[in-house]
């Protein structure tokens, strides 16, 4: 399965919830993440249950302070 | 997750891993970083940390999870003080020769800021009858940038149509920004009737002991900012989306202003909302009945309040607070002069300006609140010279009942 992330592509071998994304990508701090999901900011309560598609494109987004960065994956 | 567990559960996301069962108080001004690298890739952007408790402290992170759960929304930013909340929500959105929209029946306070403090820097405010809901779209102009209504004005007890009136915001291009402090997420989710930002004074309910001042602000996802008539907010949407708008609140508005709030009344904020849904339906409760004994007294000549049948707000606030009316009131006993002896026999009931406190508060707007407005003004936000306003607490209503009872009593005495 692919995925965008950020911009760049993603092959997943299985597929994946948002949770389970954001260990997968070592997503840092993911207590403060956002994360938009095809164009739209999913609630946190959402990441458990949201599975990831096929194509589908994920924004790890944050608004905690410094820049206005929107990356947050360490590789 | 239902709201009374999120309300006690959802901010508990802390990487603190000492197994602390309560959110920690990260008393601390700053954060250190082991490289310059990384400290440099925060302040840029690229990698998310704490820099300085002035922007972000994980002890307010919490409360701002959990603030974003109850409310449903997709981000908020808890701030210094409920005015803090509304001055960083107004100062994002106007530029000077831009105008506000905002129902006359709001805090003094808050019309304070709009015409006395904005109005400084060439902003104007264009009040309007928040029960006329059609006066929003007349006031609407290409130089409206926000309108800004209360769930139940205070104290004038009126409650705008928050649906309709975002529709009204929504077809100007603009965002409608609800202040909902004394309804709390228990009654309300503005963001459900249409309302794109919702602000609290944190201080009151949310609170609920007077110990400690705080406000916030959440961003309900429901506002295109790549759509509005803001540019910088729109350049931000390009890489931030929905989240562009809090993004510049926290990275320019509410980092420059200072308004942040201090970790302990963060703590003391969430250690609040753990019992609001408990607390706001006693509040509830004892309010309808003292509005019911109020209704009932010979001497009393006039009371306001939105769960009362006879109120021009009754199926509105049924509608719009799923069947409850708040805590806040209004009555009269026919002059200031008995109003004023009411308040000095008071023995339970405090005399103070605050709301939404687990002890029955009352006032007297007039000479307190609104005392820099003048009589035209003060009618036209609703404040009238013999009105007292109640903030009904949690106490055994028996005991709320005598108090009034006696002090109504003694009022008459001259």
């Amino acid at each position: 399965m692919k995925l965008i992330v950020n911009g760049k592509e993603v092959s997943l071998d299985s597929k994946l919830t948002v949770s389970e994304l954001l260990v997968n990508q070592h997503v840092k701090m993911p207590e403060m993440v956002s994360v938009e999901l095809n164009g739209r900011i999913l609630r946190r309560s959402e990441f458990g249950t949201t599975a990831l598609g096929d194509g589908d494109a994920v924004e790890f987004l944050y608004f905690m302070g410094g820049g206005r960065g929107t990356d947050g994956t360490t590789n | 997750m239902r709201p009374e567990t999120a309300a006690i559960h959802a901010g508990f996301v802390s990487a603190d891993r000492s197994g602390a069962s309560a959110v920690p108080i990260h008393q601390t001004v700053s954060y250190a970083y082991p490289t310059a690298e990384e400290i440099a890739a925060v302040f840029e952007g690229r990698a998310p940390g704490y820099i300085y408790t002035r922007i972000a402290n994980p002890t307010t992170s919490a409360l701002e999870a959990t603030l974003t759960d109850l409310e449903g929304g997709i981000g908020s930013i808890a701030t210094a003080s409920g005015m803090a909340a509304i001055a960083s929500v107004a100062m994002g959105l106007v530029r000077a020769g831009d105008e506000i929209i905002a129902s006359a029946g709001i805090f003094g306070g808050t019309v304070s800021f709009f015409e006395n403090v904005l109005g400084r820097f060439g902003v104007r405010t264009r009040l309007v009858d928040a029960g006329d809901t059609d006066t929003f779209g007349r006031a609407v102009n290409e130089r409206s940038r926000l309108i800004f209504i209360e769930t139940i004005g205070n104290p004038r007890m009126d409650v705008p149509d928050i649906r309709a009136i975002a529709e009204i915001a929504h077809r100007a291009n603009i965002p409608l920004v609800v202040d909902s402090t004394v309804t709390t997420p228990v009654l309300i989710r503005p963001g459900e009737f249409g309302a794109d930002l919702v602000v609290h004074s944190t201080s009151k309910f949310i609170n609920g002991h007077g110990t400690a001042i705080g406000g916030a602000i959440i961003d309900t996802g429901n506002y295109d900012w790549s759509r509005g008539p803001f540019p910088d907010i729109e350049q931000l949407s390009k890489s931030l989306g929905r989240l562009a708008f809090l993004s510049h609140l926290r990275n320019l508005i509410c980092r420059d202003l200072g308004g942040c709030p201090a970790p302990m009344n963060s703590f003391l904020m969430l250690q609040g909302l753990e019992t609001l849904s408990l607390r706001m339906a006693k509040h509830c409760a004892n309010a309808e009945s003292l509005t019911r004994f109020l209704s009932d007294h010979s001497e009393v000549s006039r009371v306001s309040f939105p769960g009362l049948p006879d109120s021009p707000w009754f199926e509105r606030a049924r509608r719009q607070f799923g069947g409850r009316a708040g805590a806040l009131l209004t009555f009269s006993l026919g002059s200031k002069e008995r109003a004023f002896r009411f308040i000095a026999a008071l023995r339970l009931a405090k005399n103070l300006a605050n709301l939404g406190d687990a002890k029955t508060l009352v006032i007297h707007p007039s000479s307190t609140i609104y005392h820099e407005f003048g009589p035209a003004e003060q009618q036209q936000m609703g404040i009238e010279a013999d009105m007292i306003r109640v903030s009904v607490g949690i106490e055994d209503f028996d005991d709320i009942q005598k108090d009034f009872q006696q002090a109504i009593e003694q009022s008459s005495r001259i």
